[in-house]
């Protein structure tokens, strides 16, 4: 009995560690990972002394473990294995109910209330122009109440309730009018932005603020059915349904160009569908991050806006389009000159900050608006 | 290199395998030396000299006591040098940062604080060696005369980096013959596939409550919490250092070696005392046979007794860490150990089991505390909460959360500390058809460990960016 035991035994792990590393030899290496969105480690070239420094065997490393055979499907096992184990999280994802993939917001973030004085410093620089600032909670808050047993998440409404008081300039809180409608399809399931819907809502909420007229006459279309969004890719629970993403098209004859920093290229109409063939779908939006985005529409109104924002106000860009003349968008997680100049340079009618909480507050990049002049 | 991770798994490990089994018998060693010289030099490239200096000594002072061992007193002189060398290295590699600091902060000093890197495995091959020689001179062993032999033995990759400390009496015989039988091979393949899915499956992930708990905010922490954390962290060393030993024993067993047992399930001791018979044994035999017992025991009257045990266990908590923390949970076990022989254990054999090993378990929890901390400031901070001196919640939400999303992993390290399953084994294997089951069972479930283990240690690795990196 012993006996065969002992040979199988033998056999599986000598079967699983030989072919595993033949397996890796033989699998080609890759040179990016469009899931993980970086550069994977290639091959190192020896040398005595890559070798004694000990920067060979590290990179030699990261070689195996980036150039991984299979390594979604491991991945994906390590997920199940977590799931089943009741956890309810992964790699900073909740795994909530009704397919929800929530990411998880603890902490108020380092940045929160420097930003906040970042804004105040812009205001102080630019007493003549209308500015407004919206903070969009992200989907842990709205779905609290589909998180896994005795989940902890961060009061994100106090944090908006600080925003409120602490800024100069208007502040729009969104939360209210995002929680009325939060039964609807307003927030990705498996990506952390919010969907066109959501950002329609507020698109609304903030022409009411700015006393302008909304335009409500659109063909909603379905462009994607198989958006896997950000979230997916770090949960890594594969059994999930995936998105939908729409885009809604005005029944009026309108044209839009989009532009961005470098002048080379330029896109018509407010989408790049080209993304939807890719991982990162949301891109599609106004083509994505860029350092600065200008989109023109044909409604030569003359009005013009700036925005300084994160990927959340992409998809309410092609809204606002419908209003503005022109729009300007600077990230400044890209944007390296000096934004004061900029606008000195346009005469904009409205300044809107757009960001997602969790960007908002964590995010260093703001401090810029206080250091230019 | 770390015996959980890819590159050992799926290249170093086949290699050498391949490359052992196809040497003949009378070069294995040397196969076995060259690749355990590598496998130290991948991770540690620039002291590989130290432990080759070290085996060089070793190998000309165990031939000299071997020549002088007529005369007594030479031969003392030899293994005095011995000793002298290995823990001079030992000490100037490990200790000299501390005792520096130790020595500005006693006599406001200043002298320059020296930046030594750590050589890997130094506090393990220095007790080797050092072993070597004793045994040698106590002629437990004769000396080993062929220098490849003395090399596979001290730097043998299988407990090189982290024991168990394997003497050479232990493994003398086997240096010279042994054989590779199948029984052999199985045995430590499963030994070794056990001790990667204790370190892989279960330390590493409940190493990440404890990580978690450490990382709470301050706001969010509670009494409850604090407790979790030393018990989460106590199961995470256990498993880690026991699935450690796990895979040197098995590793060393594929290449023919018995090494001892190095863990006994230690959580189910009744007392202190019983806890480090069952706890890193190999260490404490080493401490007892080549400290305790020369210092005279307790053979020498009641308060040399009680000094023999400060010493040893100053040093024992010494020897985990260059830092004051240690030398505290060294010495906190030390009292607890003098006390119990004094006189606890007389009043703790009248109690009821249940009682004792509850009073065990909050003594090891307590020690985990000052084990955990090197930073004195944040030791007694910690120990403030634990023992409700602070204005902190009981319970909270949080805490809770941590619970119950850690619950079936708790209740699996809690069966692991036991003997259940080899005890339902033993029992089932009275039946024959469950034998029969067994040999499929045990080979799947083999399988199954080492399957998971390699898609935990594949996602560790899984590194997604928001947006591209460039």
């Amino acid at each position: 009995m012993n006996h065969i035991r002992n040979k199988a035994l033998i056999g599986i792990f000598v079967v699983f560690i030989f072919g595993l590393s033949i397996a890796n030899m033989i699998d080609k290496d890759r040179e990016i990972s469009e899931i993980e969105n970086r550069r994977l480690q290639q091959l190192p070239t020896f040398s005595i002394d890559s070798f004694l420094s000990g920067s060979y065997a590290q990179k030699f490393e990261e070689y195996l473990t980036d150039q991984f055979v299979m390594k979604m499907r491991w991945v994906g096992l390590k997920s199940d294995v977590e799931r089943l184990l009741q956890r309810s999280e992964n790699n900073g994802i909740y795994f909530a109910k009704d397919g929800y993939l929530l990411e998880v917001f603890n902490q108020e973030g380092r940045y929160f209330k420097k930003n906040l004085e970042s804004l105040n410093v812009f205001f102080e620089k630019m007493p003549d122009l209308s500015m407004t600032t919206i903070l969009v909670p992200t989907a842990v808050k709205l779905y609290e109440y589909k998180l896994p047993l005795f989940a902890p998440t961060f009061d994100q409404l106090k944090m908006l309730e600080v925003a409120k008081n602490e800024l100069e300039m208007d502040f729009i809180d969104v939360f209210p009018l995002l929680n009325e409608h939060k039964e609807e399809y307003i927030y990705y399931k498996t990506d952390h932005h919010w969907t066109t819907l959501g950002a329609y809502y507020v698109y609304q909420q903030l022409m009411e603020h700015w006393e302008m007229n909304p335009y409500l006459d659109y063909e909603v279309q379905e462009v994607a059915t198989d958006f896997y969004g950000t979230s997916y890719f770090k949960a890594n629970n594969y059994h999930l349904e995936p998105d939908k993403m729409f885009i809604y098209t005005p029944h009026d004859d309108v044209q839009f160009t989009v532009t961005w920093e470098d002048q080379t290229d330029s896109l018509q109409g407010l989408y790049n569908m080209d993304y939807l063939n890719q991982k990162d779908k949301y891109s599609m939006f106004i083509n994505g991050n860029h350092a600065l985005t200008i989109v023109k529409s044909s409604i030569a109104n003359g009005k013009k806006l700036m925005i300084f924002k994160d990927s959340y106000a992409h998809c309410l860009t092609p809204f606002l389009a419908m209003n503005f003349e022109e729009i300007h968008l600077i990230d400044l997680r890209y944007f390296n000159l000096n934004p004061y100049d900029y606008i000195r340079e346009h005469q904009f009618d409205q300044v809107l900050f757009l960001y997602s909480l969790s960007m908002f507050s964590t995010d260093s990049t703001m401090l810029k608006l206080k250091s230019f002049q | 290199m770390v015996f959980s991770s890819l590159v050992f798994l799926f290249a170093f490990l086949p290699l050498i395998l391949f490359l052992y089994f196809i040497t003949p018998m009378r070069w294995r060693n040397l196969t076995l030396l060259i690749g355990s010289l590598f496998f130290y030099a991948w991770g540690e490239p620039s002291y590989i000299v130290l432990m080759l200096f070290s085996i060089v000594i070793d190998y000309t002072h165990g031939l000299l006591v071997e020549r002088y061992s007529g005369d007594r007193k030479k031969a003392k002189l030899v293994v005095t040098s011995s000793v002298v060398i290995n823990l001079a290295l030992l000490i100037f590699f490990k200790y000299s940062k501390f005792i520096i600091t130790s020595f500005n902060k006693l006599f406001s000093a200043n002298l320059t604080i020296p930046t030594i890197a750590l050589p890997i495995g130094i506090s393990f091959y220095t007790f080797q060696t050092m072993s070597y020689t004793i045994d040698v001179f106590k002629k437990v062993a004769p000396a080993q005369r062929n220098i490849i032999n003395l090399g596979t033995y001290v730097t043998m990759f299988p407990q090189l980096i982290a024991g168990p400390i394997v003497r050479y009496q232990t493994i003398a015989r086997q240096l010279n013959h042994r054989k590779e039988t199948q029984d052999r091979l199985a045995e430590g393949i499963l030994r070794f596939t056990i001790g990667l899915g204790k370190k892989v499956l279960l330390a590493n992930n409940i190493g990440l409550l404890w990580n978690k708990i450490l990382s709470t905010d301050a706001s969010n922490f509670t009494v409850v919490m604090s407790w979790l954390g030393l018990i989460a962290f106590g199961f995470q060393i256990y498993f880690d250092f026991s699935g450690y030993s796990d895979m040197a024993i098995g590793l060393g067993k594929v290449f023919g070696f018995d090494f001892l047992e190095n863990f006994n399930y230690p959580y189910l001791s009744k007392s202190i005392t019983e806890f480090w018979r069952h706890w890193h044994i190999s260490l404490g035999i080493w401490f007892r046979d080549y400290v305790y017992i020369p210092l005279g025991g307790n053979r020498k009257g009641r308060l040399r007794t009680y000094l023999n045990l400060f010493i040893v266990w100053f040093l024992t908590g010494l020897w985990h860490g260059a830092s004051w923390n240690f030398i505290l949970w060294g010495l906190y076990f030390g009292m607890i150990i003098s006390l119990e022989k004094a006189f606890l254990l007389s009043w703790l054999n009248k109690l009821p089991f249940f009682i004792r090993h509850i009073y065990t378990l909050i003594l090891i929890i307590i020690s985990w505390g000052l084990f955990a901390f090197d930073s004195l400031i944040d030791l007694k901070a910690y120990f403030k909460v634990m023992f409700g001196l602070e204005e902190i919640a009981l319970c909270n939400q949080t805490t809770l959360y941590y619970f119950t999303s850690n619950g079936i992993l708790l209740i699996i390290l809690v069966l692991a500390s036991t003997p259940v399953m080899k005890v339902i084994h033993q029992k089932l294997s009275l039946w024959k058809c469950y034998l029969v089951i067994e040999v499929f069972m045990t080979p799947l479930i083999c399988l199954i460990i080492l399957i998971l283990s390699t898609a935990y240690l594949v996602d560790s690795s899984y590194n997604p960016f928001l947006y591209f990196r460039f």
